[in-house]
């Protein structure tokens, strides 16, 4: 029983992971933002060319990785408890999205990176 | 410090691409025909044994990478974005990506390869392993042509 919620709980967060990644990836939405030149973290999405010159970016560059990857942990966490209280017969369900998600999360990244190719 | 955290970063990797690889030959090309050719003895390896291997040397080298590539933002990449290696910082951004969505399928992948074959997961299982060969395939090729990027020419 608790080893089948498991299950559950481990395939939607899989595919939950990968949504909310690619959402936070296209909407910026990091829930810290990190600047590694000055050892800071902040709560939220910050721009540092919100606040300063844009020609001076480089002197703080931001990093959302960090904080992309944090908020799609939480909603996959909150999802993949869920899919864990629900009936093991859609077990099927999250073994798909569990591979299907992800697979198209990484066609979503292709196309959220093509700026850098156009440059 | 650096150097070193990313020498033990290509060392993890190497291992998790050997294993990832290994595993992912036994469960799509089963051993068939001459088993004592090396492509026969490479592919003819029990897959759900490594496994644990492949978790554990993938949060290890997701770690090294996190770490390392604080040090690639403020050193690394106003380099390539002055030299004008756009391409490359557009990869290693699909690498970081992969590698995020990476590090979310893997508790799906362990538990796809702790069920009994024959299961309805076994679709899973393959796809996830494919998936999970291409990230680090895809992570280990970009990090290593990053890493040597004044000597590719781009």
């Amino acid at each position: 029983m608790f080893i089948s919620a498991l299950r559950r709980f481990a395939f939607a967060y899989g595919a939950a992971f990968a949504f909310f990644y690619v959402v936070a990836r296209a909407r910026g939405l990091a829930l810290f933002t990190v600047y590694p030149a000055q050892g800071i973290v902040l709560l939220g999405t910050h721009r540092s060319r919100d606040v300063a010159d844009p020609v001076l970016d480089f002197l703080a560059p931001e990093m959302y990785w960090y904080g992309w990857s944090a908020s799609a942990a939480i909603g996959a966490l909150a999802i993949g408890l869920v899919a864990a209280l629900l009936p093991d017969r859609l077990c099927w369900l999250w073994a798909l999205c569990a591979w299907l998600v992800p697979s198209m999360a990484i066609i979503a990244c292709v196309h959220l990176t093509m700026p850098w190719f156009r440059l | 410090m650096a150097t070193t955290l990313l020498i033990l970063h290509g060392l993890v990797a190497v291992a998790l691409i050997g294993a990832i690889t290994h595993q992912t030959l036994a469960i799509c090309a089963r051993p068939s025909g001459k088993p004592l050719s090396f492509f026969g003895r490479f592919r003819a390896v029990p897959g759900a044994g490594f496994t644990n291997a492949i978790v554990v040397l993938y949060l290890i080298s997701t770690l090294l990478g996190a770490v390392v590539y604080l040090y690639f933002k403020i050193d690394v990449q106003p380099i390539l974005e002055r030299d004008r290696h756009w391409h490359a910082l557009g990869f290693f951004d699909l690498k970081e990506d992969f590698a995020a969505i990476g590090l979310g399928i893997l508790p799906a992948y362990w538990f796809g390869w702790r069920q009994p074959v024959g299961s309805h997961c076994r679709q899973m299982r393959i796809a996830l392993t494919l998936l999970l060969a291409f990230i680090v395939w895809w992570s280990f090729l970009i990090g290593h042509v990053t890493n040597n990027i004044r000597g590719f020419g781009w």
